[in-house]
């Protein structure tokens, strides 16, 4: 019997650290032997770069604008890291077209293709933060992801944006099967951020399924184009993408969020002591 | 002149609910909506609070709102019918081919018109940029000047239009910036029209769009006037208006179906703007008025005895022929009055209805009430409570029910064949008169003959009552064939439907949408 493919898509605030984060966790799950393909839905075409080592592949709608329809598999899919199956949607020209109409186009050119082989294990869509329009819903829409992990920190911007994804989550779940698997906590070192993190995820009515400590081993594997299990397997925070990749493997709790309020929001973010202490925040 | 309420130095006009005010369903009496509409403070742009004009012209009247529509047009669809209809310009409709699927049925219009009009025959002016799923993707503005470039080198026309649709709206298509870039390079004008399907509720906002191109870039900037020339705003209706308008010593400039550049170029130089229908032509007539001093006819339109008199001695007054007009109106009156009094006769106690465009259906209930046939109800595809202009004796509602009297149930909704079954059940009528063919077939299933008006010019002027006379005895003549017709075939409507009185019953109800029909039949929302 041919095991089940799980198709996760990761969603969260621009800048939040969603390539990085699925990328490291990915690196994490390859080491288990697992086989896995990261889709790219972001026109700027940077969820794969730690994989291959450099932003090496064309996208497959440079490809379709360039060649046309008849390509195969090989022209937009390449393999990086431990066999890793890298794709990048990529974008129209800035400013013409439709990004979004984009992704969809790349799904469903994809599937033409026969890139969902029996042998996969997992396929994570890494998604532009901002859900602009139907288009980034995609990957969650239509039987495609069925998993979704929202990466966020302990800022507020951050946690709206997780909410406001939640709802659309909510949205989609009435009609698909689509359910949220948790939150994962890229730390931006706020204060409280873990409790408040995990306060919002019970809110929503999931769990924080790993807290992903700030370290500056990200940065330096990211200079190096790798990824931190890669790039430094030894160190701590090689073993938490491990970890996070452990948690996901065995994850199963998947339900359907239950988005807050704006007043609940903020009221949460003034209990763990967000909003007061201003006048002590020196950060700059 | 006073404040300018069209602007000409943006390439998009405004939507016709926005403008006027504009609304597609309503049912009730005539002459309450004539009440609600309140013309003339509109026409005056007062702002007042509540409704009936409230917040100035653009206010909307109270309107039912309905949730379901079983069919509709749109702005596009129109823009292709007007401007695809042109003798050599080019309208390129920068769409999916899905949008051009009506252009097959234009182009039987357009040759129709042609024939009525003494023009040759040619095929329907329009391209399609056949847009798939990479030119969205992609953006699609290289496929629209290779086409722009495409129809100059074969066809060489004297103007190209680009028509928007919904998909191209979507991703922005910037045909305001090719359209100037290419009008630059090829030196004929080249006219965005911001006619997407999805920006306006109603269709006509699409003869607007239409106008506003033409009115912007394709008249006379500079115009020479030409004395003994009136614009006519019309359809694809047979020449009557020269006839009509010769003893005034007035040629006829048709706008826009089936006129060539130079014909709507030179719209500027008329004396006058006239129409058969203000639905239709009041946008030009009032951006013609604004922008280059040609004076629009203040009249009712001319339809039946007292109206055509009327229009005919406004239009002798700009023209400074109001002798030789008294005598032609006299003159007239004589020759048609026995061949009236004797329609009169063979119509006496005929029931008609009107199925039709807005301001055209009041102008045919006018012509029908001439003729002694008893009119109960109608159905008119939007209402416009005052038109572009404000000119108070084109308040074409108002001229009906002051002059002919009320019309008992007057609905407003755009073509839904469902609602014909309720309306004519709750009159009385011997046939109906429409412009629209998918309304036929539900009167004839009821044994109800339909005349289907594709000449719109038809019921115009003196004559036009006794052709619509004459034409309303052939058609009650063949009821036998609706009677055959409403014996043998069934409506494809459930129990529940049919048994409803209230044909906004979805608007007054609107959580039956959402019922199971074994709940409506079980008399749950009976009527």
């Amino acid at each position: 019997m041919a095991k089940e493919l799980r198709q996760i898509a990761i969603y969260g605030k621009g800048g939040i650290g969603k390539s990085t984060t699925t990328q490291n966790l990915t690196a994490g799950l390859v080491e288990q032997g697992k086989k896995v393909m990261i889709v790219g839905c972001d026109p700027k075409a940077d969820s794969t770069r730690l994989l291959l080592g450099g932003l090496a592949q064309k996208t497959v709608l440079d490809t379709l604008r360039e060649i046309g329809e008849d390509i195969d598999l090989d022209d937009i899919l390449k393999e990086g890291y431990k066999g890793t199956r890298c794709v990048e949607s990529g974008g129209p020209e800035p400013g013409v077209g439709c990004a979004g109409r984009g992704i969809i186009t790349s799904i469903g050119l994809l599937e033409r293709l026969g890139a969902y082989t029996e042998d996969l294990d997992y396929v994570f869509y890494d998604v532009l933060g901002d859900v602009v329009c139907g288009g980034f819903a995609m990957p969650i829409r239509e039987g495609k992801a069925k998993e979704i992990y929202i990466v966020a920190s302990g800022e507020m911007m951050a946690l709206y944006a997780a909410n406001n994804i939640s709802k659309g989550i909510a949205r989609y779940a009435k009609q698909g099967g689509v359910r949220l698997g948790g939150i994962i906590c890229n730390s931006r070192n706020v204060d409280r951020e873990i409790e408040l993190v995990r306060a919002f995820a019970e809110e929503l009515g999931t769990q924080l399924i790993h807290f992903v400590p700030r370290d500056n081993e990200v940065q330096r594997a990211e200079i190096r184009k790798k990824t931190v299990i890669e790039h430094k397997p030894d160190c701590n925070q090689a073993d938490e993408y491990r970890e996070l990749a452990r948690r996901i493997e065995e994850n199963t709790q998947f339900v359907i969020p239950k988005p807050l309020t704006q007043e609940r929001l903020e009221e949460i973010l003034l209990e763990y002591g967000l909003l007061d202490g201003i006048e002590n925040d020196y950060r700059i | 002149m006073g404040k300018k309420t069209i602007n000409l130095s943006m390439s998009e006009c405004n939507n016709r609910e926005m403008r006027i005010g504009s609304i597609i369903s309503w049912d009730g009496k005539a002459s309450e909506l004539v009440e609600a509409s309140n013309y003339e403070q509109r026409s005056r742009h007062e702002k007042k609070h509540g409704c009936n004009g409230g917040g100035g012209k653009a206010c909307q009247l109270c309107e039912l709102n309905m949730p379901f529509s079983q069919q509709t047009m749109c702005a596009n669809a129109i823009v292709a019918c007007q401007i695809g209809n042109l003798t050599d310009c080019i309208l390129i409709e920068h769409a999916p081919i899905g949008c051009s699927a009506n252009n097959i049925k234009y182009n039987i219009s357009f040759n129709i018109g042609l024939a009525r009009r003494g023009k040759a025959p040619q095929t329907v002016n329009i391209l399609n940029t056949n847009l798939l799923e990479n030119d969205m993707v992609f953006g699609a503005s290289d496929k629209l000047r290779r086409t722009i470039d495409d129809a100059y080198n074969r066809y060489h026309p004297k103007a190209i239009f680009i028509s928007m649709s919904c998909s191209t709206a979507i991703i922005g298509e910037d045909i305001d910036s090719i359209a100037d870039e290419k009008e630059a390079e090829i030196g004929i004008p080249v006219v965005p029209l911001h006619c997407e399907g999805f920006r306006s509720k109603h269709w006509s906002t699409g003869f607007d769009i239409s106008q506003h191109g033409v009115a912007r870039q394709i008249v006379n900037k500079n115009p020479v006037k030409q004395k003994d020339l009136i614009n006519i705003v019309a359809l694809w209706g047979t020449d009557y208006f020269t006839d009509l308008l010769k003893p005034l010593g007035l040629r006829v400039n048709y706008l826009l179906d089936m006129a060539s550049y130079d014909e709507l170029h030179q719209a500027s130089e008329a004396v006058a703007t006239a129409t058969f229908c203000h639905t239709l032509g009041s946008y030009l007539a009032t951006a013609l008025e604004e922008h280059y001093d040609v004076p629009q006819v203040n009249a009712p339109q001319p339809y039946g005895i007292p109206a055509t008199d009327e229009w005919l001695r406004a239009i002798a007054k700009i023209v400074g022929k109001e002798e030789i007009t008294e005598k032609y109106i006299e003159s007239e009156h004589k020759r048609i009055q026995p061949k009236i009094d004797e329609l009169r006769e063979k119509l006496k106690g005929l029931k008609g209805a009107v199925f039709t465009g807005s301001a055209y259906a009041h102008g045919l209930i006018c012509v029908l009430r001439e003729l002694g046939i008893e009119v109960q109800g109608s159905i008119v595809f939007h209402h416009d409570p005052v038109y572009d202009s404000g000119q108070d004796r084109q308040n074409s509602l108002k001229y009906l029910v002051d002059n002919y009297g009320d019309v008992e149930y007057f609905t407003v909704s755009k073509t839904q064949p469902f609602q014909v079954y309720n309306i004519l059940q709750r009159m009385e009528t011997d046939f109906i008169i429409i412009r629209h063919g998918g309304l036929a077939p539900v009167a004839a299933k009821l044994g109800v003959p339909s005349l289907p008006m594709g000449d719109e010019h038809f019921p115009l002027g003196y004559d036009g009552i006794i052709r619509l006379g004459n034409v309303i005895l052939d058609i009650v003549a063949r009821h036998k064939f609706d009677d055959v017709l409403s014996r043998h075939t069934t409506l494809g409507y459930t129990d529940w439907w049919l048994s409803q009185k209230d044909p906004f019953i979805l608007a007054h109800n609107p959580d039956i949408i959402n019922e199971p029909i074994h709940e409506l039949n079980g008399g749950k929302y009976d009527g």
